[in-house]
């Protein structure tokens, strides 16, 4: 039995030294997809979770709570979401995006997008006060003022940011809905290994799991450094 | 209420507020009915503990909208079109516990210079001017975090001298501060004083402090009650009385 995992492992890794085509399509796939749905919820989500903490409009409670619940909604819930949205008698059929990277793009955006504004909202709302209006009084435009904020909290948008990455580079539900697992097209890592593990086929089922490892642990280590000199202030 | 700015051909920059109300979960926090804030000025601000110094103090640097009444500037340079109805930037308003950014001294000190457009040898001037009259030269390169109460006050009272405002208002400036950083925060309070730039100063143990002041804010009875005449040093009680008359001569 130990025998068989040690040989599933050389596998794996030589699948992935080897740079085998099939698995770094895959991958390719799976980094694209989830980094531009990143990239474009990024600056909005940040911007909503600063004024949803530093505003108080009428229904902030209420919005506050929607994003929170959402949070929480399962991804495949999701995934009928969008597939029914991108379907030919959708509201978006025009679009064509059913099976396709931008319909796995706008599926995975749906997901991050409430991880992001949820915690970045956390962060803002645990930020000194008193930051804000030194800016402000010390004559900052309110975009650089937001900045400055941004800056004071480097370490929890980061998390915000990892956090929402990890989901949606690692949800399978709405991948496998809305993109369909076509190999060469929308075949992401985690459709990857949930399709290969019902095959048998766990050596590269096992390769594709070692990238996520990796990159949970590059993560990390960015993180870590990131860090720097931001230990908990006295005043 | 309305915030607006009337830019006029009156040389002195100035703040007015006009019958100006502030409630705090409903319950009045104080009401005035007429104040003016102008270069030149130098004020002292009195109160007791949660009578409304900071809120007042803040109403005024625009940071906080006042419940009733209006407060505009006059006599300031215009900012860009989309930035006129704003007091913000204006008088500058500093802490009591200062708030230093994540970073180094040097980038502390020179966060509000990126919004002045400045030559470089006008803002390398600043620069060692309020290093000097800071004395922050050894520190420089220290983290902003690792600054003693005295230094982040200093680092505080240059940051904001390096944009050469022309209304500044300090709250409890010299409080919980060792003799040697009281008088170095002194002086340079007085440096402002003499460059012309209008001061309003809060402090509940003011004997140096009072020494400056021309005109006296007391906020009592939920009214602010303005005059002419500064409360004697004696009037107060101040344990470090000597020190800070030292301050001032210096």
């Amino acid at each position: 039995m130990n025998e068989g995992w040690l040989a599933l492992l050389q596998q794996a890794f030589s699948l992935l030294l080897s740079l085998d085509p099939d698995v770094w399509a895959i991958i390719n796939i799976s980094f694209s997809v989830s980094f531009a749905a990143l990239l474009i919820t990024f600056i909005p989500s940040i911007v909503l979770g600063f004024i949803l903490a530093f505003s108080h409009f009428r229904g902030r409670w209420v919005v506050t709570n929607l994003i929170q619940t959402l949070q929480s909604i399962p991804t495949v819930v999701i995934g009928l979401l969008v597939y029914l949205l991108l379907t030919r008698q959708g509201v978006l059929g025009d679009l064509k995006w059913l099976f396709t990277q931008q319909g796995m793009i706008l599926g995975q955006m749906l997901i991050c997008a409430p991880v992001m504004i949820a915690l970045s909202q956390a962060a803002f709302s645990s930020v000194d006060r008193r930051a804000w209006e030194t800016s402000r009084t010390l004559g900052a435009s309110w975009i650089r003022a937001v900045w400055t904020l941004c800056r004071e909290l480097r370490v929890p948008l980061l998390l915000a940011i990892i956090a929402a990455f990890s989901r949606i580079l690692t949800e399978v539900g709405c991948s496998m809905m809305v993109g369909g697992n076509i190999m060469n097209v929308t075949r992401n890592i985690p459709t990857a290994i949930a399709l290969e593990t019902s095959k048998g086929d766990f050596a590269q089922a096992i390769a594709l799991g070692l990238v996520l490892l990796i990159l949970a642990l590059v993560l990390n280590f960015i993180l870590g450094s990131l860090r720097g000199k931001a230990l908990p202030r006295s005043h | 209420m309305a915030w607006t700015t009337n830019l006029s051909t009156s040389k002195l920059a100035q703040i007015h507020a006009q019958n100006v109300l502030m409630t705090f979960q409903k319950s009045t926090l104080f009401s005035v009915e007429q104040l003016h804030f102008k270069q030149g000025d130098v004020i002292y601000l009195q109160g007791d503990n949660g009578s409304g110094k900071s809120t007042l103090m803040k109403i005024l640097a625009g940071l906080i909208t006042p419940t009733e009444g209006t407060v505009y500037g006059q006599g300031f340079t215009p900012k860009s079109w989309w930035q006129t109805d704003s007091l913000l930037g204006k008088a500058v308003y500093l802490h009591q516990h200062p708030y230093l950014f994540e970073g180094s001294v040097k980038y502390n000190l020179t966060y509000a210079l990126n919004q002045l457009k400045l030559t470089a040898s006008e803002r390398s001037s600043r620069i060692k001017q309020a290093i000097n009259m800071a004395q922050l030269n050894d520190l420089l390169g220290h983290h902003a975090s690792d600054l003693s109460g005295g230094e982040r006050q200093r680092l505080a009272i240059a940051r904001a001298w390096i944009m050469q405002p022309k209304l500044l208002m300090l709250d409890e400036p010299i409080s919980n501060m060792d003799k040697h950083s009281q008088r170095l925060v002194l002086a340079m309070i007085n440096q402002l004083k003499q460059d012309g730039t209008g001061l309003l100063i809060s402090s509940h143990q003011t004997c140096g402090l009072t020494a400056l002041c021309q005109q006296h804010w007391h906020i009592k009875q939920k009214t602010i009650h303005t005059s002419m005449h500064v409360p004697a040093a004696e009037a107060v009680h101040q344990p470090n009385t000597t020190e800070l008359h030292y301050g001032t001569t210096n």
